[in-house]
């Protein structure tokens, strides 16, 4: 019946929006959204200021002039570069000494250098994992030899200048048959964000309904509600009123991206608006129908899950079986963003568990035969469906088991029974 | 009397055991109905067909003289054996929801439920949580969300288990005063001092299957009142007479078991003759006993 439906759904949505966890995560997650993105902008802000004063030490004095020209007309170069060559051990130490006292970020070490090659090239600083400095030093050393070959061979300095400058490269995307301009760097942002808060609201939620499923088997409410309602009614009331609170939650979220996306401190930075960030107004669209589809079919999971098992606990045990096709998919990230039209990518995109986020990140990237779009959602929305009628059966019988976990073959018998 | 319960010669079993076999039993308007038998006999099985949780494997079950439909349950009360409430959620919203579940008004529900707490001496618990509230009265409140919606026929499975004695005697006078108001409530137990009290019929299940049912009168008629009290002054002699198969002699009172088919009158006459007979009560067995005798030494209720 609709209307046992509705009133499951409003009971699920109202007590949940009241919680205070619903309060607490509402507020603390953009809260943390705003970190990482801070935090992310430390890292980019990192490698555009470049590093602050280095060393180089070296037995021989023309590389080190030439590593030392490239770092300066490198696209980041160091604050200031001072040059021990020919070093001594005394150098070496007193390096060693700035190092640590955070005089210099760190040491260029190039030693036993014949026929102009350096048989040791060692990057010394102050942390154990300097990638940025790693790859900035491993660029100006090749750099570097360039040039002291170059000058060998007789090639003006203007020439050598000329022949190794930086080249920016500029990145265009592919949309709507035609090539625009795009930061790849900002496009990527943008739908891995939007990832991110597919996943984690997936997460979140999914397990909620477990909780809220175990919670009426282990208060045996459950007995009283099916008493009046089928569990037809219960699952899809259920998945409703969690899926509204989602909602509810997404759209503060969202509104607050778009306020933020549109503020005065984002035009300071060079946003201006959502298009700024690289989400399109159909990216948006598509969004939105994937994170519906997606919610429902791992929510219809996660409550048929929920009634196989006893209490509280074990949810955390299942939360992993839960969640594994959306680690798998977020692994896949990276290859489907560089391959959207692999066969590995299509394949996946249209398996129901993975299309909400390989299908949207595929979009993303490159968008895909309108058929194959069609078709994912259409899998999509028939699993959901096939996953809620098989977890209405299993929640019919299985919260009538007492006690033990249901094994597998027990569920199966469950389904025939009701 | 119209008949609201029917079940007819109906089993359920599961994987391993037979929870109830060819049970047939019928609960009218008006009346209140006690389902009996020890822990494990098939009570809670029983009722879960009539409120369709389960299904039966065979025999039929009749709801207000229809076969069982689904909808009949809107006219129904259930009060299951394992309470449960919402822990977090408030008491009114929680009994207004299963109000409308049961398709009164939202604001009929609340209405009725702040009437039916005011009269179970709990209106303070409105606005608190489940979760603040003790197990009595936790089970007060569920025992009103059974009875919101004026059901006709109420089913309450243990519904005085692990209540202290004053809120079971108001529980109890509640369902009196349902009962005298044409409600017809069927409750299962295994405490006979309680259906002694309260039921018109009793149907006694052990092992899934009914040893004993019919109205209350009627069961206890059918078995003998061989119990003797007999209050005396004086001599002690007419304890040997033959018609006793057992007694117990305290100062001046002796309680006495007679034979099977043994004459109390001559063991009244014969003790009249030596002594001063200030009480001679002959005694129905109680439900207890019967319930004893049927049963056998396999209750472990």
């Amino acid at each position: 019946m609709l209307k046992n439906t509705l009133l499951i759904a409003k009971r699920e949505y109202v007590e949940r929006v009241r919680s205070k966890v619903f309060r607490i995560t509402t507020a603390l997650v953009p809260i943390g959204m705003a970190g990482m993105a801070y935090l992310g902008s430390m890292g980019t802000h990192r490698i555009e200021q470049g590093l602050d004063q280095v060393a180089i030490v070296s037995n021989s004095p023309e590389l080190a002039q030439q590593v030392e020209a490239a770092l300066l007309s490198s696209q980041h170069p160091p604050r200031g570069v001072e040059v021990y060559a020919p070093a001594t051990p005394a150098d070496v130490a007193r390096a060693n000494h700035e190092v640590e006292t955070h005089q210099i970020s760190g040491y260029l070490k190039l030693m036993d250098v014949s026929g102009g090659i350096p048989q040791e090239a060692t990057w010394v600083s102050g942390s154990s994992t300097d990638f940025v400095g790693q790859a900035v030093m491993a660029n100006a050393v090749t750099n570097g030899l360039v040039r002291q070959e170059l000058l060998a061979h007789g090639i003006s300095d203007e020439q050598v200048q000329a022949l190794t400058r930086h080249v920016n490269i500029e990145t265009m995307q592919v949309k709507n048959g035609q090539a625009v301009t795009g930061n790849a760097g900002r496009s990527f942002a943008g739908a891995y964000a939007l990832i991110l808060v597919l996943y984690g609201a997936v997460l979140i939620y999914g397990i909620n309904i477990a909780r809220s499923v175990v919670e009426e088997k282990t208060s045996r409410i459950f007995e009283v509600l099916l008493s009046t309602a089928s569990a037809d009614d219960l699952m899809l009331g259920k998945l409703l009123g969690v899926g509204a609170t989602g909602l509810t939650q997404m759209a503060i979220w969202a509104g607050l991206l778009v306020v933020a996306a549109g503020s005065q401190i984002a035009a300071a930075h060079g946003i201006h608006g959502l298009e700024s960030l690289g989400i399109t107004r159909p990216e948006l669209i598509f969004f939105g129908v994937f994170f519906l589809l997606g919610f429902f079919l791992y929510s219809a999971l996660a409550a048929a899950l929920g009634s196989t098992v006893s209490g509280e606990q074990e949810v955390q045990q299942f939360s992993f079986i839960l969640i594994s096709p959306l680690v798998i998919s977020v692994f896949m990230l990276p290859y489907v963003l560089g391959n959207p039209s692999s066969t590995t990518s299509v394949v996946l995109s249209l398996l129901p568990p993975f299309t909400p986020i390989i299908m949207y990140m595929r979009i993303c990237a490159q968008m895909p035969p309108y058929w194959q779009v069609l078709l994912a959602v259409a899998l999509l929305g028939a699993s959901v469906l096939g996953m809620v009628w098989l977890a209405a059966r299993i929640y019919r019988v299985g919260v009538l088991m007492y006690g033990k976990r249901a094994t597998v073959p027990e569920m199966l018998r469950w389904l025939r029974y009701s | 009397m119209e008949v609201l319960v029917e079940l007819e010669q109906v089993s359920k079993s599961y994987e391993e055991k037979t929870a109830v076999r060819n049970l047939t039993l019928k609960i009218e308007a008006g009346s209140m109905f006690g389902l009996l038998g020890p822990n494990g006999a098939g009570k809670t099985s029983t009722i879960r067909m009539i409120v369709g949780i389960t299904l039966p494997d065979s025999g039929k079950v009749t709801l207000f003289n229809k076969p069982w439909t689904a909808s009949a349950l809107q006219r129904v009360g259930y009060l299951p054996e394992e309470r449960g409430l919402y822990k977090k959620m408030k008491i009114l919203d929680q009994l207004v929801f299963l109000g409308e579940l049961h398709g009164l008004g939202a604001s009929e529900a609340g209405r009725r439920a702040k009437t039916w707490c005011e009269r179970l001496q709990i209106g303070e618990t409105l606005q608190k949580r489940t979760e603040e509230l003790s197990k009595g009265m936790q089970q007060k409140i569920q025992f009103i969300s059974t009875l919101l919606h004026d059901p006709e026929l109420i089913i309450m499975d243990e519904p005085f288990s692990g209540l202290d004695p004053v809120n079971t005697i108001l529980l109890q006078d509640t369902l009196l005063e349902l009962r005298k108001q044409g409600n017809a409530i069927l409750f299962s137990t295994h405490r006979m001092d309680q259906v002694e009290k309260l039921c018109d019929s009793i149907c006694l299940i052990n092992r899934g299957e009914a040893v004993l049912s019919g109205g209350m009168r009627e069961v206890k008629s059918r078995y003998e009142r061989n119990h003797v009290i007999i209050h005396y002054e004086g001599e002690d002699g007419f304890l040997s007479h033959p018609a006793i198969a057992e007694s117990k002699n305290y100062a001046g009172h002796a309680e006495i078991r007679l034979k099977p088919h043994a004459d109390a009158q001559d063991l009244l006459r014969t003790a009249a003759a030596t002594s001063t007979i200030t009480k001679f009560e002959l005694v129905e067995p109680s439900l207890e006993e019967i319930f004893i005798e049927t049963v056998g030494g396999h209750a472990d209720a």
